[in-house]
């Protein structure tokens, strides 16, 4: 199984439903993304990831240096 | 004596007597049920809080919309439902002034969030029935919990204490990721434990007394404490909380539905979001932290309540406009006292209408900068009128009366570039800088000239006798 937000197959079974065989979650390794699998995913094309822009987010808060 | 709710279950027993909650008794599917009905219940007026009690594949219920509508949150503070929104904010001033009411600390076993204990094998999704709010999110979030942390510097001082709402995305079983901006509370705790690299202890407080989300949600000063206020609103009744299992400094409302205890991973990110977000537009993807989660405490069959967020206005504006607005209006009339109502109720503060007495010329705007420097003002506010003192400011038929009968765009209309900005405002650019809009509505008065006098039209002395029997005909009418 493919992430439908990055393509990675990162891609893992976060947990099932707790009452029935009802559904699965889902989540990406790479990036961060989660689903059930009773959704119809459609991710719009301004959402979709790639290492490119995973490597530049922003970042917050910043992280401070370290104190000694 | 003012109405109290203990917890959560108190208060939507009230609101069910009162015709403001409704009960979906079929099952419902995660997605995409909860999110539409969270934005259908946003679209209706004086809609009711929204109690889903079968969810498919989960354990429990959900309700939302708790504090949806004018109603729910005069109901909230112990008033008739219909109270009026000007009056609800000059009720909750009143209230202010009674802070700080110490909390009161209960003994472990007098808690109710405290009757059950999960500490292996932890999975949000056994306890919470977790939905995506809106579609393009990028998982499943919190959207109403109350994170509580300390100052681990001062780490007994519980005027330090911090009880504030961050939205929280569901990263694994056990671990969610929070968004402290730097402009939040918990952003100095954080910094200060990370440059230690040190992991920093949390509590989050799912489905609670309706106030204390009501403060969590409030711009208060870094040394107040959030239930000391909520002592406050509750009229001088002490807020109930307990210590936490995991910390011995952090304290939590002893009765909520439920209870996460763990601690945000110290100089980590991770990839977070897109998120639907207040201002009615989804913020992109950013590397934020996570927390582990090491326990949880619930209350036998908890009741999980979320909200949802969107296009204004939904739940979250009601939640946040007067408690934005309050303490504006006290830091101005600090050193203002002409200052009569504030109203921010638009988008978290984003536009803000004043209404002041004019002490002497250019006090109207003088008004406004005053705004623009309070700790919440600089960085959200950006929209801001100010009209006379007779104008009220919660009825915007009044306020578009005075823009368009007391502005003269040329001199009344100024735009100040290059300040602080609302970094979640899609239209702040770069992200968390922006221009501030100023439109002075007041009446000229001198040393400003005002060349053309205005007498206003005084009604007849008759008219709250007429109103009143229109009224009963009416509502006799309404009856037949």
């Amino acid at each position: 199984m493919k992430c439908p937000r990055c393509d990675s197959e990162k891609v893992r079974i976060m947990t099932k439903s707790p009452v029935g065989d009802a559904w699965e979650i889902y989540v990406c390794d790479h990036c961060c993304y989660s689903w059930r699998s009773t959704e119809n995913i459609q991710i719009s094309e301004i959402f979709k990831l790639n290492d490119e822009k995973i490597a530049n987010m922003g970042i917050i808060p910043p992280i401070p240096p370290l104190k000694k | 004596m003012t109405k109290v709710y203990k917890d959560l279950r108190e208060f939507l027993a009230t609101l069910e007597e009162e015709g403001q909650l409704v009960r979906i008794k079929e099952e419902v599917m995660p997605e995409p049920d909860i999110g539409a009905a969270g934005r259908a219940a946003a679209n209706i007026e004086n809609s009711p809080a929204i109690l889903f009690e079968k969810v498919n594949g989960y354990n429990y219920s959900l309700v939302t919309n708790v504090h949806g509508s004018w109603r729910n949150h005069a109901l909230m503070l112990g008033l008739a439902k219909d109270t009026p929104t000007k009056e609800q904010f000059f009720e909750l001033n009143r209230r202010w002034d009674k802070f700080p009411v110490p909390p009161k600390i209960l003994a472990r076993e007098e808690a109710l969030c405290k009757e059950n204990v999960i500490t292996e094998n932890i999975n949000l999704f056994d306890i919470l029935p977790l939905y995506r709010i809106n579609e393009q999110d990028g998982g499943f979030f919190l959207s109403k919990a109350s994170v509580i942390s300390g100052d681990p510097e001062f780490p007994e001082d519980l005027n330090k204490l911090n009880v504030g709402i961050y939205r929280m995305q569901v990263k694994d079983v056990d671990r969610l990721a929070i968004q402290p901006m730097p402009v939040h509370d918990i952003a100095i705790q954080l910094a200060k434990a990370e440059e230690k690299d040190e992991p920093l202890p949390v509590a989050i407080a799912l489905g609670v007394n309706p106030l204390v989300t009501f403060m969590a949600s409030t711009p208060v000063a870094y040394d107040q404490n959030e239930y000391e206020f909520v002592g406050a609103l509750q009229d001088g009744v002490p807020c109930e909380i307990v210590k936490a299992d995991t910390c011995d400094h952090l304290y939590v409302p002893a009765h909520a539905e439920v209870i996460i205890e763990g601690y945000i991973i110290p100089r980590k990110r991770f990839v977070e979001g897109p998120f639907g977000e207040f201002p009615g537009s989804y913020s992109g993807c950013r590397k934020q932290c996570e927390i582990q989660i090491t326990r949880i405490t619930h209350r036998t069959n908890p009741i999980f309540e979320n909200l949802y967020i969107g296009m204004p206005w939904t739940e979250t504006d009601y939640l946040v406009g007067l408690n934005t607005s309050i303490p504006l209006y006290k830091q101005i009339k600090a050193t203002m006292p002409e200052v009569v109502a504030v109203n921010a109720m638009y988008t978290h503060g984003i536009g803000v209408i004043i209404s002041t007495k004019v002490r002497y010329g250019g006090y109207g705007k003088g008004v406004a900068f005053r705004l623009l420097s309070t700790p919440h003002g600089m960085p959200y506010s950006k929209i801001v009128i100010i009209v006379d003192e007779y104008v009220d400011p919660f009825n915007l038929e009044q306020v578009m009366w005075a823009l368009t009968t007391r502005v003269k765009p040329s001199k009344d209309v100024v735009v100040i570039p290059n300040c602080s900005g609302m970094v979640l405002d899609p239209s702040s650019n770069p992200a968390g800088m922006h221009d501030k809009l100023i439109i002075d509505a007041t009446t000229p008065v001198a040393p400003e000239p005002n060349p053309r006098s205005c007498e206003m039209l005084v009604p007849s002395s008759a008219t709250p006798k007429w109103e009143e029997i229109l009224r009963q005909l009416q509502h006799a009418a309404q009856k037949k």
